[in-house]
């Protein structure tokens, strides 16, 4: 799927949280979160993770120089859950 | 790959291999990589598209087809305009104990409303686009649905995309 945009010369980045599967697919671009499936940005509520991760990649698309780079997020899943709980404590979603 | 910190392991270790073996050919595999394409104009001023695995579609429109035994090759426009309120997910191959309470988890389409708004991304494409992820076939799923949302993605104009494969 990335590589048919690509191809098209639209430029691609993907969040990924599968680094095998990635290394398999051989996407143009990608971006790895250490994150559950289905979780690709985050956590609920926390905006500013969610808006980290699509910065990042859209950084990794302005700085990429080799097809097939893949960046890393400096994150956890531990840190990314805690820092949830406590936005969701803030919000009152959470006692 | 010697990168052994948090940051480097996936939570979910050996998916490549373990879908494979349970569904001998399911999974794609390259041996190259495709050319780079490079951005025409700064991120400012580009109009950046999402495509997701997610299942993610508006309510109202046809639910993709999770239990057909060879997947569904079908996609949906989504709006992206629409607020996560307009959406749904009709999928079954990730947890959705997340997206359940934020869909801007598997589908950040408040996030990119808010860059797009900001000016940090010039402009959003009119359509997001979503296909769910469990297909059998990926040769006939690289020929039909990769084609037809390529193309899609191009009559839109986009002149970026950011992929998320759920």
């Amino acid at each position: 799927m990335q590589r048919a945009i690509e191809h098209r010369g639209i430029p691609t980045v993907s969040i990924s949280v599968a680094l095998d599967v990635t290394e398999h697919a051989k996407p143009p671009r990608a971006v790895f979160v250490p994150f559950m499936m289905g979780h690709h940005f985050g956590v609920p509520f926390h905006a500013e993770l969610q808006r980290r991760i699509i910065l990042e990649a859209l950084t990794h698309i302005e700085q990429a120089k080799e097809s097939g780079e893949v960046c890393r997020v400096a994150v956890t899943w531990a840190e990314a859950r805690r820092q949830g709980i406590e936005i969701e404590k803030q919000l009152g979603l959470k006692t | 790959m010697t990168d052994n910190s948090d940051a480097a392991q996936q939570l979910r270790p050996g998916l490549w291999q373990t879908i494979n073996e349970r569904y001998p050919g399911s999974m794609i595999t390259k041996e190259s990589y495709v050319s780079l394409a490079r951005l025409r104009k700064p991120l400012r001023e580009s109009r950046l598209t999402f495509v997701s695995t997610g299942g993610v579609q508006p309510k109202g429109t046809l639910p993709f087809d999770t239990v057909h035994p060879v997947g569904d090759y079908t996609f949906r426009r989504v709006p992206s305009h629409l607020k996560p309120a307009d959406l749904e997910i009709h999928q079954l191959k990730y947890p959705t104990a997340g997206a359940m309470r934020d869909l801007n988890v598997i589908f950040p389409i408040e996030r990119l409303q808010e860059l797009a708004a900001e000016g940090i991304i010039g402009s959003l494409a009119p359509n997001f686009f979503s296909f769910i992820g469990y297909n059998m076939n990926p040769e006939a799923l690289e020929r039909t649905l990769a084609e037809d949302i390529a193309e899609a993605v191009e009559a839109d104009g986009a002149d970026v995309a950011l992929l998320s494969p759920a």
